[in-house]
């Protein structure tokens, strides 16, 4: 710690502080257009000039950036830095009087009126005055050296490359952050029109909340588009989070935890629509899944809820296409339960914020659960075209007489029977639902089964539909099969339900029909070991044998039958006993 | 067989610029065709400094100067000197119509006054060849350093000379050295400064091309002491001339391995590596010049450390320039007595108490001889001006000198007499600067030269900092106000007002200098101001702004016989008159141009 | 060339000496060949080479050698004139062969002793 003399004021403060932080520490203030907590120093204001007094000689130095040294002593308010500090708010304010932090600073000052009369005065508001923390923050901190200085003397300015927009700029806004006058905004980047080919996951920092109703409701950072992550520089959001949340070393980790019962909830996954190339996915503009639709419908989506097309216009139609994948002999036999309701709701909602004609077309309309009918009929009056029959192909009208090109929907209308050409904007479809594509490993993992739509196989489809075959494993949700969120939730309660039974009983009572080798006979051939459905059988090295975990058995029998050395019996009862019962029995 | 007769040709920057090589050329065909090419060497050498009568060439061993050469003079002169036996009067200098010609290079009064250290090489050597170099006692220096001194020694020896930084700020070499040295750090550097940016002056450029070898000399003495074994030459790349023959000489002192590992078989090791500025003033300062080595824009950078601590790359480094590293080799070779033995002060207990050695000017202006002296500390400008320089052309009157670039200030003629020594210069507002020097007679204005002054450096400020970006604009502007007319005497206190803040408060050298010219204008000549301001006239009739042009009607009709050049050359067909007779100027029309005056054969057109 | 030593700077410095001085002007004799019209019709060329051969034999490295224009005295031609820097006066040589060069070499420029026979006059003639 070293004592320095600030205006008479004796503070105490670590070597090598500025001047300007001993001046806050002390109270006194010093005048600053250009520094910034966050950066280095740039000392180019001048206006925090102040005298430095060491000995008889005194020198003007910058508080901002000048070391403080044990007895210093410094005068912020002498005849000389007044008169410095006038002379170069003057010419400050000559150049851009309209600036709000100019001119509070020139009154501070006490300067109303400025006798240069400047040529290249900047009359904007937010005026650039060259402050240079947004070139600053931007080389130093973010490391990605996007904005410079161009020219030299009273020619400089802040430019980008070539004064366009740069590869390298990652929209991290921390130079409109640190710029005083405003100069520099985030123009927020919301759906710029055809500007963006992926527009539906829209531009993001490297930091963010992934969605707005994402659980948990926590920023994650972007790895592949991090700085810090990326080259080391910038760490800014560090320094800004208060708890210290921030920890750029954090590891993907694996964590074991011991557990008596799993629940498999693993859900569904939509059909790849690029398999039916007849519908244009993917290839002609304004083709959408029902999931891109329900993202452009979010409020808080890249449209903000507005319903548009690429090129940022109002659909004049809306095709919605049922069955995309479903009820298919090519695709899915079954039929994905959820889509007719979701594509009613979607009519409902184009109806209700655009005035665009709504054509449905579908296979069947399957609206049986409690008041979907009802919603089913409701759409009938506001006036969505239902046309029944199966679309054969979508295809691109091309520009005719200076309108704008749309989309033809080809089917046929099997309630008229006729075939017909429906012009739209914007088309619709409704995916399949599939399992999820990792189905096959998780069935492997818990030993459970699937029917032959790849969902997991329940127990008893009517009597048991939460658990598996495998004793502690549940299934709920799509995982079993598709359904809506209603019938979800009822599942995966009636689980719950199941597991916590269990977890009360504290002790279980297990069945006692279990498999067991004679050690004598087991010839260590392993051919058991691969054939228990329940992998109850493990081979012990040590022995040469295979030896049975009485816990996982299920006494199903079928290592008893396939043992070649009949090493494996039932327990319980032999064979021979058995068969003495049954004599017993049948003997009069 | 060996040559009896060695003619010097200059292959400085502005003797090439007037077809010095063409002369070398036609030289050695005239001596070939003539049998003469095994008697007779042409050795091209650096600048000789006499600019103004280039193309030179000298004859050695006889010391016959000859000047201003044609490639036509060439066959005439081998036939009358080489063969014949007589040199040839009417090429040699002439001081003055009425007297003879001056046949030796001693006898010219340019050369007679100069002391050579920095420049001892200049006209006697081939700076292409390292062995010329060597001749001269080259590389004595560093061989006596490394085998006999320790590093401390030289600094001690250095400190003892009292050198002191020629690029400007005077600083006292053997301090910096000792502080650099006293700085922790393995990686360390020395750079030498050769972005020599005032206009006019080449004073480095003129020593990297008379003898690059005498830099990297001193360079190698000044890392050897400072424990550096990284050096760098930052030298803008508009000296292609300066730059080759740095390659050049940088190449063969690496062949000899006076530059590498192992030097003179000693563990000591350096190499040179040669940085190309693109010409910003600025980056003669030296953060903005280390900035610029980086690869970062050449801005200086606001700091409170000095480079000796953290300079290149954040390491301690050491900055000379190229007239301060060329008398280095020197000082330790005869050693710091020698050197304290020209010059002004007593520096044996302070470094900062004289100046010494010699400093090199760059002599341009109004002076008769212009061109590139060196001189011992302590001469008086009036010497300069008027022993070397030979007087004000066409006999007028001096009116003052300018001295230290762009930056420095004006000296009145009542000062003349004043010592050339940092702390004399310093104490009437000019400096030392890295040596320009120029003379202005009773013709310039000098609000119009601080015009010009200011108008070059608010240019070349690097718009960092807002005193020297705004402070020196406004400056310039008020400046152009007062020459065409528009001044108030309001104006002259707005200027002292800016002048002084702009001093005190810019972030570096540049803005911390620039005002220089207009303080001390307005301090020695501000009844010129007034005449402008209040009178809204220019003493000196430069101001043309101000002047009344009219055409003396007698010149113009008995002399002239109504020429009508006048009026041809008008823009703004303000001259009638018929033929034969005298012209007028209608002064409403007029724009004070002044075309008129500069087109008229007889003085016909005076100012008023 | 590779690597130098501090001896080897003392040998560069020795083997360019001659070229130096002559280019500063600076030796201990100074040899002026008359080669005027006359002389260089009585033979002065192979004077001047003769000088040239003893200095080269000799390994002189402070001997000048110049030339300069017709002496006046064209009958005597060739014709030298020979300064010594501790000599007060310039002597001239005339009637000159190589074998007298020799002698001259040998006497005056190696021993300071003037060849007399050879001699016409010390001192020159003044000029206005």
């Amino acid at each position: 710690m070293v004592t320095v003399n600030i205006d008479g004021k004796k503070v105490e403060v670590l070597e090598d502080t500025t001047i300007l932080k001993a001046a806050e520490l002390a109270g006194i203030w010093i005048p600053t257009m250009c520094f910034s907590e966050l950066l280095e120093p740039y000392g180019v204001c001048r206006l925090c000039s102040v005298e430095v007094i060491r000995g008889k000689r005194s020198r003007i130095v910058t508080a901002c950036n000048y070391p403080v040294r044990e007895g210093l002593t410094v005068r912020t308010n002498s005849e000389k830095v007044k008169w410095i500090r006038k002379l170069i708010m003057e010419l400050m304010y000559s150049r851009w009087p309209n600036v709000p932090v100019v001119k509070e600073m020139a009154v501070a000052l006490g300067i109303t009126e400025s006798r240069f009369k400047s040529l290249e005065i900047d009359e904007a508001e937010d005026a650039c005055i060259l402050c240079g923390n947004c070139v600053n923050i931007c080389r130093d901190v973010v490391k990605a050296s996007v904005l410079a200085f161009e020219g030299i003397g009273i020619e400089r300015k802040v430019v980008l490359p070539f004064n366009e927009k740069s590869d390298a700029c990652i929209n991290c806004g921390a130079c409109a952050y640190v710029c005083p006058t405003g100069h520099i905004k985030i123009k927020s980047l919301e759906y710029e029109r055809g500007a963006l080919k992926d527009w539906h996951l829209g531009p993001k920092t490297a930091i963010s909340i992934p969605t707005l109703q994402a659980v948990p409701r926590v920023p994650v950072i972007d790895k592949e588009a991090c700085i810090k992550m990326q080259t080391e520089g910038c760490g800014i959001c560090s320094t800004f989070c208060e708890p210290g949340a921030i920890k750029y070393d954090m590891q993907d980790e694996e964590i074991e935890i011991e557990v008596g019962q799993i629940l498999i909830t693993s859900g569904f996954q939509v059909m790849d629509l690029r398999q039916m190339p007849q519908y244009g996915y993917g290839r002609l503009d304004n083709v959408y899944s029902s999931l891109d639709f329900e993202h452009m419908l979010n409020s808080t989506g890249p449209t903000n809820g507005t319903i548009m097309c690429k090129d940022g216009s109002e659909p004049r139609a809306v095709a919605i296409v049922h069955c995309i994948g479903s009820r298919d002999e090519n695709y899915h036999k079954y039929c994905s339960r959820v889509c007719c309701m979701y594509a009613l709701k979607f009519a409902h909602l184009v109806k209700d914020r655009t005035p665009a004609e709504v054509y449905q077309f579908y296979i069947d309309m399957r609206a049986f659960g409690k008041g979907y009918e009802e919603f089913y009929k409701r759409l009938l009056d506001e006036g969505v075209n239902m046309i029944r029959g199966k679309v054969a192909e979508i295809t691109e009208a091309s520009q005719v007489n200076g309108n704008k090109p749309y989309l033809l929907v080809k089917c046929e209308d099997t309630l008229i029977g006729k075939f017909r050409e429906i012009p739209v904007d914007m088309v619709i479809l409704c995916p399949a639902i599939e399992p999820s594509a990792d189905a096959e490993k998780i069935k492997k993992i818990f030993s459970i089964s699937q029917s032959p739509d790849k969902f997991f196989l329940e127990r008893h489809p009517k009597l048991d539909p939460v658990s598996t075959m495998t004793e502690g494993i549940f299934i709920a949700g799509c995982a079993q099969g598709p359904k809506d969120i209603p019938d979800s939730v009822a599942q995966a309660s009636a689980a719950a339900a199941r597991i916590l039974s269990l977890i009360s009983v504290g002790e279980v009572a297990v069945d006692p029909i279990k498999a067991n080798v004679v050690q004598e006979y087991c010839s260590g051939c392993k051919i058991c070991n691969n054939l228990c459905p329940y992998s109850a059988i493990t081979f012990l090295e040590d022995k040469k044998v295979s030896d049975i975990n009485e816990m996982l058995c299920k006494g199903c029998g079928t290592c008893v039958a396939a043992c070649p050395a009949s090493a494996i019996s039932g327990k319980g009862f032999t064979d021979i006993q058995i068969l003495a019962e049954l004599e017993g029995l049948l003997t009069p | 067989m060996a040559y009896i007769t060695y003619l010097m040709v200059c292959a400085g920057t502005g003797c090439v610029a007037n077809q010095s090589m063409k002369i070398k050329e036609t030289l050695i065909k005239e001596l070939d065709k003539r049998g003469l090419s095994n008697e007779v060497s042409v050795v091209t050498t650096g600048c000789n400094g006499f600019c103004g009568v280039g193309p030179i060439m000298v004859v050695q061993p006889d010391g016959i100067f000859y000047q201003l050469l044609k490639a036509s003079d060439i066959p005439y002169l081998v036939d009358e000197h080489f063969i014949k036996g007589r040199p040839v009067k009417k090429l040699m200098y002439i001081p003055d119509a009425k007297k003879p010609p001056i046949p030796k290079m001693s006898d010219i009064d340019f050369f007679k006054k100069q002391v050579l250290i920095a420049l001892r090489n200049r006209g006697l050597i081939d700076p292409e060849k390292i062995e010329e170099y060597i001749a001269r006692e080259g590389y004595s220096g560093l061989a006596k350093a490394l085998t006999e001194l320790k590093p401390d020694e030289v600094i001690t020896e250095i400190k003892k000379s009292g050198l002191r930084g020629r690029g400007g700020g005077g600083f006292p070499t053997g301090i910096k050295w000792e502080t650099m040295k006293k700085v922790p750090g393995d990686k360390r550097y020395v750079i030498c400064n050769a972005d020599e940016g005032d206009p006019g002056a080449f004073m480095d450029r003129s020593i990297i091309e008379s003898d690059p070898h005498s830099v990297i000399e001193g360079m190698l003495i000044g890392a050897y002491a400072m424990g550096s074994s990284d050096g760098y030459v930052y030298i803008r790349n508009e000296y292609p001339i300066a730059l080759e023959r740095l390659l050049k000489a940088i190449g063969q002192a690496r062949e000899y391995g006076l530059l590498g590992d192992n030097i003179f078989g000693t563990d000591f090791k350096f190499d040179i590596r040669v940085i190309r500025g693109a010409g910003a003033f600025v980056c003669g300062e030296s953060t903005a010049l280390m900035a610029s080595i980086e690869g970062s824009p050449g801005e200086p950078r606001a700091k409170y450390v000095h480079t000796v601590e953290k300079g290149l790359f954040d390491c301690p480094t050491c900055l000379n320039n190229v007239e301060t590293w060329a008398n280095v080799p020197q000082i330790i070779m005869k050693g710091a007595d020698w050197f304290t033995n020209i010059g002004t002060g007593d520096v044996t207990h302070d470094p900062w108490g004289g100046s010494k050695g010699t400093k090199v000017f760059s002599l341009t202006g109004k002076v008769v001889n212009t061109g590139l002296v060196e001189v011992p500390m302590g001469i008086s400008l009036r010497e300069i001006i008027f022993d070397i320089g030979g007087g004000i052309k066409d006999g007028k009157k001096i009116k003052t000198v300018q001295t230290g670039g762009p930056s420095g200030g004006f000296i009145p003629e009542s000062m003349l007499d004043l010592p050339v020594d940092f702390d004399e210069l310093t104490k009437v507002g000019s400096m030392m600067g890295s040596g320009g020097m120029i003379v202005a007679d009773e013709d310039n204005c000098v609000v119009d030269m601080a015009k010009y002054f200011l108008n070059f450096t608010q240019e070349e400020s690097c718009g960092k900092c807002v005193p020297c970006r705004e402070g020196t604009k406004r400056m310039y502007d008020i400046l152009e106000n007062i020459t065409v007319g528009k001044g108030t005497e309001e104006d002259l206190a707005l200027l002292e007002d800016l002048s002084g803040m702009v001093v005190e408060s810019s972030l570096c050298a540049l803005g911390g200098s620039a005002p220089n010219p207009v303080i001390t204008s307005l301090k020695y000549f501000r009844n010129e101001y007034l005449a402008h301001v209040r009178d809204k006239k220019c003493p000196a009739k430069a101001c043309r702004q101000l002047n009344t042009y009219i055409i003396d009607e007698e010149i113009c009709a008995t002399l002239g016989h109504g020429c009508d050049v006048c009026t041809k050359s008008c823009p703004d067909y303000a001259i009638y008159g018929e033929p034969k007779k005298a012209h007028h100027i209608d002064q409403l029309k007029c724009h004070k141009c002044g075309a008129c005056f500069d087109a008229c054969n007889f003085k016909a057109i005076k100012i008023e | 060339m590779g690597k130098i030593t501090i001896a080897d700077l003392e040998k560069i410095r020795e083997s360019t000496k001659r070229t130096l001085n002559l280019r500063l002007g600076a030796g201990r004799a100074k040899i002026t060949v008359h080669m005027g019209t006359c002389g260089i019709a009585a033979g002065a060329r192979d004077i001047l080479s003769a000088i040239m051969k003893e200095i080269e034999e000799r390994k002189l490295i402070d001997v000048i050698v110049t030339n300069s224009g017709c002496a006046g005295l064209c009958s005597k031609e060739p014709m030298i004139t020979v300064e010594l820097v501790n000599q007060p006066a310039p002597v001239k040589y005339v009637d000159l062969t190589s074998a007298k060069i020799k002698k001259i070499f040998d006497s005056h420029i190696m021993n300071n002793e003037i060849v007399k026979e050879y001699a016409i006059a010390m001192g020159s003639e003044q000029t206005a």
